[in-house]
């Protein structure tokens, strides 16, 4: 498809054509001639099907989310206002102190569509941040180190490269029931693995210090494979000249990829980088598989099962989309910056 | 020829015949949409999560049941796979919200009913005759009204307060189940089974909060009466006796399998039927699992009491099937209704679930003698008080408070913050 700048930037050039006394004729012959329109067929249905669907329902929600709509019936669109997001952010001060585990109690409001007290989102907000940091960054890495470890010719190479990848396949209810038998204290391989280095049995499931570590443990295990195909496609995109030429002046093995090679690997990072953390934010279905519902606890209590748990346990629909709206916000931070840099890069 | 014509002709009136009749049906469809009636029915349209297991068995034997005496009516049955009645509620809502009710559907009476509560009808003329009326305990008839008028037909009890007990365990931990009078003396049976046996005492899982919040319940019933617990539920709880059933709780811990945190509810009640474990606090589902196998009997390999101190009182789970207005099928849904209130297809039902009938005349002869003792238990209680848990007790929002607290309870055990928790849950 063409760029759309330039499109426009033709069509105001066909206007001001006309004005200089072309013919009603030749520019009608010229607006049905070109590209944009005559493809128009083959993108306009799915363009208009995203369009309706994805950003439709997007702006939807957030009409939602500024509605006091709760329980069965219609949304009022009349008396729009900003209620739900000033108690989901309420007491931002404490709040925001809180989700870095400091700053007092946060204290919830009860809006004017509920009677009971509905609490702030910043414990969840707090935990989705620190799974969504924690798992990505480590993800990365390891999925760097495997790419890395992979790429140095070894024997096996495909063997390696699909055994790592295979977690990826599965589905986060098998892989959520498959790590709280892992996490067993008596049976599971984690605990047999600690006791071997004389580390007792240890809880971890309910453990409120280990919950959300064991959970992104479970998640980097899952995705680290996937960083690594991307990374090591990357690998594979360097000219084999670049690691000569830094084997010629002489550099270690270690200073080669710290200096050479993984500068060169940022557009992979973040295009990794951005799939990973969406993944983060979906983290839902393995938290319900592993805690048999929406309420994982406290600790490990993230925006995705706070949403599911207000809109569909509660039917607070309002509140369900404002929560969808932040983290709707959440992914488009970790996405933009991303496509402004594509962007940038001319690649867009 | 002149035959195949008529044929012909014959064929393509019927044809004509039987489009006008869907046409008429449709009809008879739109007005009975808008509350008109009369007019042949369209068919019954029940949605249940039952798609598995004895669940699955007991809805066949009741629908097979109702056929054989009005086999006039039409089922469409729409069993919602998953079987959790969590996506069963987001289907039901979401049809709600189209206006497009089905005929009935499986749901927790009680304070549940409050979630649709505007889409119920009432059912109070047609189904809830006086005959039924007089055969149903006070405390299931309570929990089929929403605001004063019965709009469901609870079709079963699953009753809460139970403790099942491996006998060959207690015997050899010189425990006589029938002995414990509180809560109390369950610690110290538990406490006698670790000292003299290689059993865990308590089993029980954690991974989710459902268990933790049924054996809290009963420990309140226990402990506070019928009266504190009633008290709890209308949100006027004593603080106080939150806290003792919490400690109660906190007390079995000690005596829960070690790796409480990642077994699953059928691993725990295994652990009973194997000889690993003493006691488990369950609802009768429990005993559901045990029935399965054949050496694994009641009276000789397994026993249960009520959960010592809620003697007299029968902690109630239903499962119900209410009225909708807007009824697609009025005349037909309500005949449905009528036999899941009547004594023959309850016990259809039960015979299968392994639950107990509601309706206090049931000729129960044909369920198992445990689902006889219960149902003793049950004709026989004081008290027929509704589970919080379960959904029967508390409406839906306050419920997820609950839940809540607990799932904070589970990770550290905090006595004084789930107490204040659960008071504030109806804030």
């Amino acid at each position: 498809m063409r760029d759309p700048i330039a499109t426009l930037r033709n069509r105001w050039s066909d206007s001001d054509a006309r004005t200089d006394g072309g013919s009603a004729t030749e520019s009608e012959r010229s607006l049905l001639s070109r590209d944009s329109v005559r493809s128009a067929p083959f993108w306009l249905p799915p363009f208009l099907l995203v369009g309706l669907f994805v950003y439709g329902a997007v702006v939807w929600n957030f009409l939602l989310s500024l509605t006091d709509f709760s329980g069965i019936g219609e949304p009022d669109y009349t008396d729009l206002d900003v209620e739900n997001y000033l108690v989901a952010f309420a007491d931002p001060i404490d709040g925001l102190l809180s989700t870095v585990g400091m700053g007092g109690e946060v204290n919830g409001a009860t809006p004017a569509w509920s009677d009971l007290t509905v609490e702030p989102v910043w414990n969840s907000l707090g935990n989705t941040i620190a799974l969504m940091v924690g798992f990505s960054a480590v993800c990365l890495a390891l999925g760097l180190l495997l790419a890395i470890l992979v790429d140095r010719g070894i024997r096996f190479e495909n063997t390696f490269r699909t055994i790592y990848l295979l977690p990826m396949s599965l589905s986060f209810v098998v892989t959520a029931k498959f790590w709280l038998y892992m996490y067993n204290p008596n049976t599971g391989l984690i605990n047999v693995a600690l006791g071997v280095v004389g580390i007792g049995p240890v809880q971890i499931v309910q453990n409120p210090d280990l919950k959300l570590a064991a959970v992104a443990f479970a998640l980097i295990w899952q995705f680290s494979g996937y960083a690594m195909i991307v990374y090591l496609a990357a690998l594979r995109g360097i000219p084999s000249s670049h690691f000569e030429a830094a084997r010629v002046d002489g550099a270690s093995t270690v200073k080669m990829y710290w200096r050479v090679i993984i500068p060169q690997l940022r557009t992979a990072t973040v295009s990794a980088l951005v799939v990973i953390t969406v993944f983060a934010l979906k983290a839902f279905d393995f938290l319900f598989s592993m805690y048999g519902g929406y309420q994982p606890g406290p600790s490990a209590d993230i925006l995705a099962t706070r949403m599911v748990r207000e809109a569909y346990a509660n039917q607070n629909w309002a509140y369900g989309s404002t929560i969808a709206v932040i983290l709707f916000v959440m992914a488009l931070c970790i996405v933009a910056p991303y496509v402004y840099s594509q962007y940038r890069r001319g690649d867009l | 020829m002149s035959s195949d014509t008529n044929e012909t002709g014959r064929s393509r009136r019927s044809v004509l015949a039987s489009a006008a009749a869907v046409g008429a049906t449709g009809l008879a469809g739109c007005s009975s949409l808008t509350g008109g009636g009369g007019g042949p029915d369209n068919p019954i349209q029940l949605l249940h999560a039952w798609s598995s297991g004895d669940g699955n068995a007991a809805i066949a034997a009741l629908i097979e049941g109702f056929q054989e005496a009005h086999p006039d009516v039409e089922f469409a049955e729409e069993p919602v796979n998953g079987a959790a009645r969590g996506n069963l509620d987001q289907v039901i809502g979401n049809r709600l919200q189209a206006n497009d009710p089905p005929s009935t559907f499986q749901t927790w009476p009680g304070a549940t009913l409050e979630k649709f509560g505007d889409a119920y009808a009432s059912i109070e003329e047609d189904v809830w005759t006086d005959e039924v009326e007089e055969n149903y305990l006070p405390g299931p008839k309570k929990q089929a009204k929403l605001d004063g008028t019965y709009v469901t037909v609870p079709l079963n009890i699953h009753r809460i307060n139970n403790l099942f007990y491996n006998t060959a365990v207690l015997d050899e931990a010189g425990v006589d189940p029938e002995s414990l009078s509180s809560p109390a003396d369950v610690v110290e049976a538990c406490a006698a089974v670790a000292e003299n046996t290689d059993a865990v005492p308590f089993a029980q899982q954690t991974s989710g909060t459902w268990s933790t919040v049924q054996l809290w319940e009963t420990a309140l019933l226990a402990q506070a009466g019928v009266d504190g617990y009633t008290a709890f539920t209308e949100g006027e709880g004593d603080v106080e006796q939150v806290r003792a059933a919490l400690e109660h709780v906190v007390e079995l811990s000690e005596y829960y399998p070690s790796d409480a945190s990642s077994i699953s509810f059928t691993e725990a009640n295994t652990m009973v039927m194997e000889g690993d474990a003493a006691f488990i606090h369950q609802g009768d589902w429990a005993a559901g699992a045990y029935s399965g196998n054949d050496e694994f009997n009641y009276g000789e390999d397994w026993g249960q009491v009520t959960y010592p101190g809620s003697e007299g009182s029968y902690l109630l789970n239903m499962d119900s099937f209410p009225y909708f207005d807007n009824n697609p099928s009025p005349e037909a849904t309500k005949t449905f209704l009528s036999y899941c209130a009547s004594t023959e297809g309850q016990v259809l039902f039960n015979r299968e679930k392994g639950s107990i009938p509601p309706r206090k005349d049931a000729d129960v002869s044909e369920l198992n003698t445990f689902q006889q003792d219960q149902y003793e238990d049950f004709t026989g209680a004081d008290s027929q008080p509704p589970s919080i848990q379960h959904g029967l007790a508390v409406s839906t929002g306050i419920k997820t408070n609950i839940t809540s607290a607990f799932s904070g309870f589970l990770e550290d055990y905090d006595v004084d913050a789930t107490a204040e928790a659960l008071v504030g849950a109806f804030e």
